[in-house]
Formats: C-alpha cells, sequence, structure tokens
C-alpha cells in the first residue's frame, strides 16, 4: 500500500474515559517537578526569621498570635509564592515547549490549571506548616480560648491569589524577568496599599495584610471579651476569591477557542465584580466599640454579645478576677494590688471584688483610635471595681509579668484609692489628701490615668497622627488628686503625711465613720485627724 | 485519505511560509524534503494543530481542525516531534513520557504500559529513571521521540527526527518509522534525503512555501539522471529538482 492510496482509518483513539485519575496522576507528577517545592524553604526561612520569633515573644492568647499570624505571614509568602507561580507559567514559553503542548488532547486551560493548582497546593503546604507550628504552640501555652480560623482563611485565600496573580503574568508575559518582577512588585504593592489606610472606613482595608484597625497595635482584650468580628475578613476572602478568579479567567484566554474565550470572559468578568463589590464593602466598615471592624451589610450582630468566661480570681479580703486568658498574670497582678486591697477592705462603698472587663474603643480622626472604659470605674451594688489592665489601654501587650505588675501598682492601685473616696479633679483638698495617704501606705505612686470615673484623667489614645493623651490634666486637680501633683508645702500635703502616720487601725476608724461624709465633699482638710 | 490540503496558506506578517500546498497523504511514511527555509516546519505545524492556517483548507484523519471538538479528537490520535522540543529537565525519561500520554488523554490505567513500550521502542529502557539533565542531545532526542509515539498516533509528524542521532540510531529510527508507517500516517519531514529514500514511500518536495515535486523517492532519482550535484541518486534528483524551479 502507497501512502496516497490509504483510506482514512477508523480506530477508536484510547481516550481517557475517567479524566479525574490522569488528572489526579498529572498533579503529582507537576507536585514533584513545581519550583514551589523548591521556594518551600526559602519561604520557611523567611517566615522563621522575620516572623515566628516576633510571633512567638506575644503572650500566648489566641486572638494575639492568630492575627500577628495572619499579617506576617501574607507578607513573608507573597515573594515566594508570587514568584513560584511565574515561574511556573512561563514554563512553557521558556522552555519552548509551546508547540508540543498546543498539540495535546488536553484543553490548554485544563492543562494549566493542574500545574497552578500544583503550585498553590506546596503554598498553602508551607503556610500550613507554618499555621501548625504556632498554634501548636499555642495551644500548649495558652490558658484560655481556642484559634481563631477567620485570620487563618483570610491568609490560605491570600496565598491562593497570590499564586494565581503570579501564574497569570508569568503565562500572559512569560520572560526569564518575569518571576523575579513580579514578586518584588506585589510586595510593593502589597505594603504600600496599607500606606493608603485612613480611618476605619477605608477602601483599601480590603488589603489581605490587614486583620483589624490599621495602624492600631496589637491588642490582648480584642476579641478576648468579644467574639472575632469576621466581617473584614469575609470581604477580604470575597475579594481575594474574585482576585483569584479573574486572574485564572485571564489565564484561559490566549489560544483557547472561542467557547473557551467567551467562558473565560464570562469568569473573569465575574471574579472582578466579586472583587470590586468586596472593595465597596470594606469602604463601609467602622470600627466597633470592641476594636474590631464592622460592616454593616456583613455583620452578625451575635458577635455583639459578650463571651460567656469564667474569671479566674486570687484569693483574699478584696479578690482580683481576671479573664481566663490571663490567668497567667493573676498572680502578679494580686501580688502588687494586695497591700491597697487589703487597707480598704470592709471600708463601707470599698469594692468587693476587682473585676477585669473589656476596652471601649472609639475612632478618632484619621488613624487616631482611643480606648477606654465605658463608665465608672465602681459599679455595681454591691460595689466592683472594673479593671482594665494597662496593656488593655495602650495597645501594648508586650509586657512581661514584671512589667504588668509594675504598671498596675502605679495605675490601678491609686484609681482603687480615688474611686473609693470619689477623688477627682472636682474633688476636696480632704479627698486628695486621704487619697494621697493611702497611696503612700501602699507603696504606691499617688497620680493615675486610669481612665474610669471618677478620675477622668484623659483616654490613651493610639495612632500615628496624635500620639499624645487626650484631654490634659495637671496640678492637684488631676487624676487622683495625687501626692505626686500635691505641692509639698502645701496643707493638702502636710494633712497626707499626717493622715498616712496613723496606725492602721486608727485610719480604718476614721474612714469608717467619715468616708461618706468625705465622698460627698463634706470633710475639710482641717477635720482629717 | 488520513491527510488533505488544499490551497494551504500560511503567513507570518509580511512573509508567506507556505503558499497554496495541495496534498493528500495516507497510511505510510511520507517524506517532506526541502531546503531551509522552504516551508516544512510551517506546513508541519498547521498539521500538528499548533497554528492555524491563513487560508485553505486542511482535513486531518477525517476532521476538520478549525473545531474544536473535532480537533481535539485529532490531537488524542496525533504524535507530534518539533523540530526544537523543549524539555523538562527535571523529569525522567519515563515521566516525561508519562506526562505527554496524559496530556494525550491516553486512558490512566495504559499509561504505564504505553509508556514503557515507547521507552523500549526508542531504545532508552536503560536510562528509562534517569533525569532529562543527564542524558546526551541523540537520547534527549530519542525521548521526545518516546513521547511522540506514545498513544499510538494515527498520524505521526515528525520534525528532523534524525537531528543529534548516531549513524547507529539512524538507522534503529529508520525501522522503527518502516514498523509505524504499516499502521499509521507517518510525515517527515528532513533536509536528508537518505533518511527519505530509506524509510519513504511517498515525498513531496517544497521550496519557498511550494510543494515543487510529488512523487516516489524512485522517482525522484530518475530527475537527477545527467544531473552532476550530489553524491547520490536521489541527491542528485534532489538537486535537479530545486534548480529547474529556481531556474
Amino acid at each position: 500500500m502507497t501512502a496516497a492510496s490509504a483510506p482514512v482509518l477508523t480506530r477508536p483513539a484510547l481516550v481517557e474515559r475517567r479524566p479525574g485519575l490522569s488528572t489526579a496522576r498529572l498533579l503529582l507528577l507537576e507536585l514533584r517537578h513545581n519550583a514551589m517545592l523548591w521556594m518551600l524553604p526559602v519561604a520557611l526561612a523567611v517566615f522563621w526569621f522575620l516572623s515566628y520569633r516576633k510571633t512567638m515573644d506575644l503572650p500566648p492568647l489566641w486572638n494575639l498570635r492568630a492575627t500577628d499570624l495572619h499579617t506576617r505571614a501574607v507578607a513573608d509568602l507573597i515573594v515566594p509564592v508570587t514568584g513560584a507561580a511565574a515561574l511556573m507559567g512561563s514554563r512553557e514559553a521558556r522552555r519552548r515547549m509551546t508547540d508540543l503542548m498546543t498539540s495535546t488532547a488536553r484543553p490548554r486551560w485544563a492543562r494549566l490549571l493542574v500545574t497552578w493548582a500544583a503550585t498553590t497546593i506546596w503554598a498553602l503546604v508551607g503556610y500550613g506548616a507554618c499555621l501548625a507550628v504556632i498554634y501548636a504552640v499555642t495551644a500548649h501555652q495558652a490558658s484560655w480560648g481556642g484559634p481563631l480560623w477567620w485570620p487563618v482563611v483570610v491568609t490560605a485565600a491570600s496565598v491562593v491569589a497570590f499564586s494565581a496573580v503570579g501564574f497569570a503574568a508569568g503565562t500572559l508575559l512569560p520572560g526569564r524577568l518575569t518571576a523575579p518582577l513580579v514578586a518584588v512588585g506585589s510586595w510593593f504593592v502589597l505594603v504600600l496599599s496599607t500606606q493608603l489606610i485612613t480611618g476605619s472606613q477605608s477602601y483599601w482595608q480590603i488589603s489581605p495584610v490587614v486583620a483589624g484597625p490599621w495602624d492600631d497595635t496589637l491588642d490582648p482584650g480584642v476579641a478576648t471579651f468579644y467574639p472575632y468580628v469576621h466581617d473584614l475578613s469575609i470581604a477580604q476572602v470575597m475579594f481575594l476569591a474574585g482576585l483569584t478568579v479573574a486572574m485564572l479567567g485571564a489565564v484561559a484566554w490566549p489560544r483557547s477557542s472561542r467557547r473557551v474565550r467567551a467562558a473565560s470572559a464570562v469568569v473573569a468578568a465575574a471574579g472582578v465584580l466579586a472583587a470590586g463589590t468586596a472593595v465597596r464593602l470594606a469602604g463601609t466598615g467602622t470600627l466597633d466599640a470592641h476594636g474590631m471592624i464592622a460592616i454593616p451589610a456583613l455583620h452578625d450582630a451575635a458577635s455583639d454579645l459578650p463571651i460567656r468566661f469564667t474569671p479566674v480570681c486570687s484569693r483574699g479580703s478584696i479578690p482580683v478576677c481576671l479573664n481566663p486568658a490571663y490567668s497567667r498574670s493573676l498572680p502578679a497582678v494580686a501580688a502588687v494590688l494586695s497591700p491597697v486591697l487589703r487597707e480598704i477592705a470592709g471600708l463601707p462603698g470599698a469594692p468587693v471584688r476587682v473585676i477585669q472587663v473589656a476596652a471601649t474603643y472609639k475612632q478618632g480622626t484619621g488613624n487616631v483610635i482611643s480606648t477606654g472604659l465605658a463608665g465608672g470605674a465602681l459599679q455595681g451594688e454591691p460595689p466592683e471595681f472594673r479593671l482594665l489592665l494597662p496593656d488593655q489601654q495602650t495597645g501594648g501587650p508586650f509586657l512581661t509579668n514584671h512589667e504588668l505588675a509594675g504598671q498596675v501598682r502605679d495605675s490601678i492601685g491609686p484609681a482603687i484609692v480615688a474611686s473609693l473616696v470619689s477623688d477627682g479633679p472636682d474633688a476636696s483638698e480632704a479627698q486628695h489628701a486621704v487619697a494621697a495617704a493611702l497611696s503612700m501606705d501602699a507603696g504606691m505612686p499617688a497620680g493615675t490615668d486610669y481612665p474610669g470615673q471618677p478620675v477622668p484623667r484623659g483616654t490613651r489614645v493610639q495612632g500615628h497622627q496624635e500620639t499624645g493623651q487626650g484631654p490634659s490634666c495637671s496640678g492637684a486637680g488631676c487624676g487622683s488628686g495625687a501626692a505626686g501633683n500635691l505641692d509639698k508645702s502645701s496643707p493638702s500635703y502636710a494633712a497626707a503625711r499626717r493622715f498616712a502616720a496613723l496606725p492602721l487601725a486608727a485610719q480604718r476608724s476614721w474612714l469608717a465613720q467619715h468616708l461618706t461624709a468625705l465622698r460627698a465633699g463634706q470633710i475639710t482638710l482641717a477635720q482629717l485627724p | 485519505m488520513n491527510v488533505q490540503v488544499s490551497g494551504l496558506t500560511r503567513r507570518f506578517g509580511r512573509a508567506i511560509a507556505v503558499a497554496g500546498v495541495d496534498l493528500e497523504i495516507g497510511v505510510g511514511v511520507f517524506g517532506l524534503l526541502g531546503p531551509n527555509g522552504a516551508g516544512k516546519t510551517s506546513l508541519l505545524r498547521m498539521m500538528a494543530t499548533a497554528v492555524p492556517p491563513t487560508s485553505g483548507t486542511l482535513r486531518l484523519l477525517g476532521r476538520d481542525p478549525g473545531e474544536a471538538g473535532q480537533r481535539r479528537e485529532i490531537r488524542c490520535r496525533l504524535g507530534y516531534l518539533p523540530q526544537n522540543p523543549g524539555y523538562y529537565l527535571g523529569f525522567t525519561v519515563t515521566e516525561f513520557v508519562e506526562y505527554f500520554a496524559l496530556l494525550k488523554e491516553v486512558p490512566a490505567a495504559r499509561v504505564p504500559g504505553a509508556v514503557a513500550a515507547a521507552v523500549e521502542r526508542v531504545g532508552l529502557r536503560d536510562r528509562a529513571r534517569a533525569r532529562l539533565r543527564t542524558l546526551s542531545g541523540g537520547m534527549l532526542r530519542r525521548a521526545a521521540i518516546a513521547q511522540a509515539i506514545v498513544n499510538e498516533p494515527e498520524l505521526l509528524l515528525l520534525d528532523e527526527p534524525t537531528a543529534g542521532l548516531d549513524p547507529e540510531q539512524r538507522v534503529a529510527f529508520r525501522a522503527l518509522l518502516r514498523e509505524l508507517g504499516q499502521r499509521a500516517t507517518v510525515v517527515v519531514s528532513t533536509h536528508l534525503v537518505e533518511d527519505v529514500g530509506a524509510a519513504c514511500a511517498r515525498l513531496a518536495l517544497m521550496d519557498r512555501g511550494w510543494i515543487v515535486f510529488h512523487g516516489t523517492p524512485h522517482e525522484l532519482s530518475a530527475r537527477g539522471a545527467g544531473h552532476d550535484s550530489g553524491d547520490a541518486p536521489l541527491e542528485r534528483g534532489y538537486s535537479a529538482v530545486l534548480s529547474a524551479v529556481r531556474s
């Protein structure tokens, strides 16, 4: 038979009847020979050096570790993931295999999707390893609570989106410089996007590196007393999913049939629409009273309800009770407050316990956020002293137990005394003197900036635009009317020294009789013993 | 006919690579001869459905490659060895061939057997587990041939398949071509006339995008009678036809 006279062959092709098996096998091959696999050690080393140790330096509170890991992991992984994905996306063209690949039966988009999936799987494995270590250690160390999963979902969605962006760039613009340019460019876009965030109502909060109010330092109180508000996370995941879909739609466009092109255009348009909607939603976010970003359209009212917990309490005449997440701090806090609590225990109007409560947050102009205590420090019947630990107020959780105890002694001890005698800016000199005397006896400074009433020295303010404090206060009437602010030559100071020199029994006896009148401002300096 | 080409033209910008080619090819080994730049590779790329024609009609295995569903059917039955195939150098020989078997949608259950057979046929069984980056140029070429035949193609397109093969391998390859040509249409593009003479039942000679000769190797040799350029009859025929066309 000659070549010119042969008939058309009719044998059935060896066509796959179970394409899932072939795809799985193809995926295994791609997993085995994937640039992201080789990039994993780099990604893990970057994470170890830049993030792991810093995250683990934080107190073992789930919210702190989870949100810190979220922000850091996104920033750490963007370069290796986009770079590796761009390498894989440009592989066919760089290896000059386009013709050979094009002549195979599997559709181009399906083939590329497998390559992208393998790249993404390795990237997620890398992130999963970081997450597993941080969460495992935190689970071992944390005294209360459980892992937060929304930050994990956002980071995982970010990894998938970074992979899609890099892969699309590599596929559409193949070249030797594509991978480094895309990797570095993505990192700059990520970092610069956060510079444009002003206030909580910013479209740029959609940036996946944002885990809460931007420019607010991590606060251990957030998501401890109230559930983690996942509104922003939902918007971010929606944005990242849209971005991923749009990128994959763009990848499927070139060198495809008309039908595939039409489908890819629809998919890409849907992705862009989803991403755009998510950005708009993020722009409606506002800082809620519990320190998280709430988006009205996505908000679940259930997250406004406080988390029920059984506080851990110290023993003593006036127990100190903390959220169980802070149980590691209880011995130090209770020890440092015990002198003042012993001093006032049993007096009329004295608190029956000191209980830790949640801070309240308020958005100021720009990125200024103020934190404080809603209502007075002394509330209820019988009265309880509502405690905000210093790291809840300042947003700085990075205190050792020793540092925390020192701040509690300097800030909260005098505030307890002040609340007992109703000392404050408008208090009488006798109130100033007694408060100062009790503080001296307890070995505490008399001044305090504790935010609860009746000592409204001012609220702590965070943010880069206004780093100072709120309403300023100075002079003898400031804060607790502290001895620290009393002129040593003043009659108030002399009265305070005189009162402090009394035996404890004499002090308590006088206070038991006159405390109500003292609080009402009816005692003069001359009437003090 | 497994390949039916009519008025096929391919332009790249202003350059015309293939200029209105008419050709019909059935089962057997078909040689595509011609000097550099004659349009052989462009014609083969169109037959491989890697690039669409600018104009003209092309039917492969009785199907229209311009229609997506039929193009996919063609590709399932197609084997293609480009002139400069790329390689994923981190793959082993087996993985490389398996990769293409899967892309050609060979049933997963049949892949291991098909891969082993293809690797065996190109004489790389001993190096089946070697990574491609460790192979010589000739071995790489044989790995590329293995991927082309792994799906038992009904239409096999080979562009300069013997480039880089040593004489012994080249002889073995010609035997393989003859064997494959028993059941399939094999189109071999080459500028080595001895390959055509040894393996092809029919051939076409291209020059500047046109087919200037279409016949058997014997008929081409006969054209060289009295022509003194070339060492072998086929070479003399090749030179004679090109000289006649160009004059």
